[in-house]
């Protein structure tokens, strides 16, 4: 099983669940699934960690959520609010801003 | 069978004050992820037994999903957000709501037991003042 990776995950998840809602509405398997597929298995939750995510998100308004029945199986799928699209695009910012800097830290050669 | 342990969790995270609908709500969607990992685990030709037990270590420590819902105030009830609130709303709702069992009972002679239901509520309504006095007195501040 692969490790997770909690030191660096402050605000990772909240962001790349808001970019995956942004595209459709979905449930939390579903979510958990596609995280691994976009990140190519970089990023490695407690899979049950991401209903607190969610459901802190939903009560902040960045998402909202519907019950739904699919198969004999009860979902609840997620999408993104209005807030929830600013929220994103704050978040983006700052982690483009976050990365460049970093990228930049470790282009410069380190001081003896 | 392996199962993870969710009345645990239930238990839990009601004693810490998350509210009713979220605990219930992460239960079933904890619970559906665990069959989609299961049904995963089976269509990719592992034992149904050894499936589940893959699954019970996908879903990850229960504990950390626990810590996770407390680390987040907004998930709490608002009965542990206001406590003192709550004190004086639910004996006031209870209260209010006697009454009513009888007058929904006995339509017929709605207008008598509307009579007995009025007396009830403002008998009610004293004692649930004097628990709350007697509430308020014990409670530190």
């Amino acid at each position: 099983m692969a490790q997770t990776n909690p030191p660096f995950m402050t605000g990772v998840p909240e962001l790349l669940l808001l970019r995956l809602l942004e595209q459709q509405e979905m449930y939390g398997y579903q979510l958990v699934r596609s995280i691994k597929e976009v990140t190519d298995d970089a990023i490695s939750l407690g899979e049950g960690v991401i209903y607190p995510a969610l459901h802190g998100l939903e009560r902040n308004g960045s998402l909202k959520s519907r019950r739904k029945a699919v198969g004999g199986r009860t979902r609840v799928y997620y999408s993104l609010t209005r807030k929830g699209k600013q929220r994103l695009t704050a978040l983006q910012e700052d982690w483009r801003r976050i990365q460049g800097g970093i990228s930049t830290a470790l282009e410069v050669p380190a001081h003896a | 069978m392996p199962r993870p342990n969710f009345i645990e969790l239930r238990s839990e995270l009601l004693r810490s004050g998350i509210s009713p609908t979220h605990v219930y709500r992460a239960l079933t969607e904890l619970d559906e992820h665990f069959e989609d990992l299961v049904d995963a685990g089976v269509a990719d030709g592992y034992e149904r037994i050894a499936a589940e037990t893959h699954a019970i270590d996908v879903l990850g420590d229960l504990g950390e999903v626990s810590s996770a819902m407390r680390r987040q105030p907004e998930l709490r009830s608002w009965a542990w957000r206001h406590p003192r609130l709550a004190m004086l709303v639910y004996p006031l709702a209870c209260v209010a709501a006697l009454p009513a069992v009888p007058v929904i009972a006995g339509v017929q002679h709605a207008s008598q037991i509307a009579r007995w239901a009025i007396c009830l509520l403002v008998g009610g309504f004293v004692t649930a003042l004097m628990f709350l006095v007697l509430q308020l007195s014990i409670t530190p501040i």
